[in-house]
């Protein structure tokens, strides 16, 4: 089974068993790593799974549509490796991806 | 009552534990967080940090009983501590409904990513103008009489027409639908003899509705337009394949009827706390900004989701307390919202809380309500109409008795909190 690896907030890095198809999102949260809050369930309508992407990985992620990018910018802590995690789909292709936690808005 | 014979009521059964059901919860919680129900062996959950970590564990806990509840005995004597294959062998006699709320594991993670697209900020502000518009029209017709009875007149025709825009159902379908919903029996019905009544067996809303459905969608496939119909009928899972139409028909059925009744009810619920408290319509019609966040305040306070069940798939645990498999859970979400650990003071409404966002109304986890941005915008769009055209909205003393001794009645079920009526006096 293909794995991501995650930063949490504390700077633990931990590998978690991903199914392909599943939502980066779900895969952090059923990994056990409850500090990623996902307040919507994954609908695309807050940005609490705010995650960065490893620029290594950016090419193989589909590119942030509107909305994604209309939340993101609320945050304070966007930057240009900013993700929600709940639209990215995890593939075979994205084995090994590297992900940080990013930090709480308030 | 004394606390011992209120918390051994029937919470499945009893309507007298309608009125106030907070006091109950508030009973149980002082038992514990997480306490048997009435002694036997469904467990109540009352506590925030429990009911998160059950709704987040969706490998534990699987929700074929969300909606039927856990009010009659389990029909089959759980073995060992792994119970998949009889969830699976028994599911039908547990009550559950073949829908996305009670699926569990990938049937549910494959629906879910195209109900998850559907309610999205973009397709929402595409029915900006006809959601402001229609509720002006609403609002103004009411203010112009005086008078209105919110739930029925306004609330129920106004969410279930903002549904069937989105969705795409046609204008002349949709008194059709509204008339079958309103003949129902509401989600977790008390009256079960509700249930057995007349002769011939009738088609339920979300049967006749799925007719209805099954052709419009067949439509769509062969003829796309620029609505959900068409998403939905269009939509594959994430591994490529085109659902079966039959799922995308029961969607769509769930989507027309769970998205007005638990709307309809956050705005009367919300319009009660308006009404009571003319400080607080004031400071709103004064800065309608805050009508945001009172309606947060109002979900945590008073959402219209009351408990959701689940049911122990595997041996497991909640913080250190052993968890059987075949174990029977109400998570009381209305009461993990007054949790004192989590919330300060938390039986006094309180605009702009810390975090207040993490309340539980619309649930959490995989199943969290994917329609709860939809419900946001309509209650408060409906909201704003109603303060900008009158000076005043108090409850009919008629109807609902006077200030200090009102009369409410809620609706027979164990899941939904949602006044049967709402009798208001507008004044302009």
């Amino acid at each position: 089974m293909p794995e991501i690896r995650v930063i949490t907030r504390d700077g633990d890095q931990q590998s978690i068993v991903f199914t392909p198809g599943t939502t980066l999102m779900q895969a952090i949260t059923e990994g056990g790593i409850h500090e990623l809050q996902a307040l919507c369930g994954g609908v695309c309508s807050c940005a609490t799974c705010h995650v960065f992407v490893d620029p290594a990985f950016a090419a193989r992620l589909d590119a942030v549509s509107d909305d994604e990018d209309g939340l993101l910018s609320g945050s304070a802590h966007r930057c240009e490796q900013s993700r929600l995690s709940c639209q990215v789909r995890l593939t075979e292709q994205l084995a090994g991806l590297l992900v940080t936690i990013a930090p709480e808005d308030e | 009552m004394n606390a011992d014979a209120l918390i051994h009521k029937d919470y499945f059964t009893d309507q007298s534990l309608l009125l106030d059901p907070y006091e109950y919860f508030r009973q149980m919680y002082a038992k514990g967080p997480v306490y048997p129900m009435g002694g036997g062996d469904v467990l109540l959950v009352t506590g925030f940090e429990e009911a998160v970590e059950v709704l987040r564990n969706n490998r534990d806990f699987s929700s074929a009983i969300s909606t039927s509840g856990a009010g009659d005995p389990l029909p089959f004597t759980p073995e060992g501590a792994d119970i998949s294959a009889q969830l699976d062998v028994f599911s039908e006699q547990l009550g559950m409904l073949n829908l996305l709320v009670s699926y569990d594991g990938m049937q549910h993670a494959n629906l879910r990513a195209i109900a998850g697209n559907l309610f999205t900020p973009t397709r929402l502000k595409a029915t900006h103008t006809f959601m402001h518009d229609f509720a002006d029209q609403l609002v103004r017709e009411a203010v112009s009489r005086g008078r209105c009875e919110i739930v029925n007149e306004i609330a129920t025709p106004f969410v279930t027409l903002v549904v069937a825009e989105i969705l795409g159902v046609p204008p002349e379908d949709r008194d059709k639908f509204r008339a079958v919903i309103d003949a129902a029996p509401p989600a977790g019905n008390m009256n079960k003899e509700d249930a057995n009544e007349g002769a011939a067996p009738q088609l339920s809303p979300l049967e006749y509705m799925g007719l209805f459905f099954f052709e419009y969608l067949n439509d769509r496939r062969e003829h796309p337009r620029d609505d959900v119909l068409t998403h939905l009928a269009q939509a594959t899972y994430p591994d490529g394949e085109l659902p079966d139409l039959l799922e995308m028909v029961k969607l769509s059925g769930f989507l027309f009827g769970a998205g007005q009744d638990t709307s309809a009810k956050l705005l009367s619920n919300a319009m009660r706390r308006i009404a009571e408290d003319p400080a607080l319509q004031q400071q709103l019609r004064e800065d309608p900004a805050l009508i945001p966040p009172m309606l947060e305040e109002v979900l945590r306070l008073e959402g219209s989701t009351k408990a959701t069940f689940r049911i122990a798939r595997r041996d497991t645990k909640i913080g250190g307390m052993d968890i059987r498999a075949g174990m029977r859970l109400t998570v009381a979400l209305a009461a993990a919202n007054r949790d004192p650990r989590r919330w300060e003071n938390p039986e006094e409404f309180r605009l702009n809380r810390p975090r207040i966002k993490e309340h539980l109304a619309f649930g959490r986890g995989v199943h969290t309500c994917a329609g709860a941005p939809l419900a946001r915008l309509e209650v408060a769009a409906i909201l704003q109409h109603f303060l900008q055209h009158t000076t005043h909205i108090s409850l009919c003393a008629e109807k609902h008795g006077p200030p200090g001794n009102r009369h409410l009645e809620y609706e027979p079920s164990f899941i939904i909190r949602g006044l049967a009526n709402l009798h208001l006096v507008l004044e302009s």
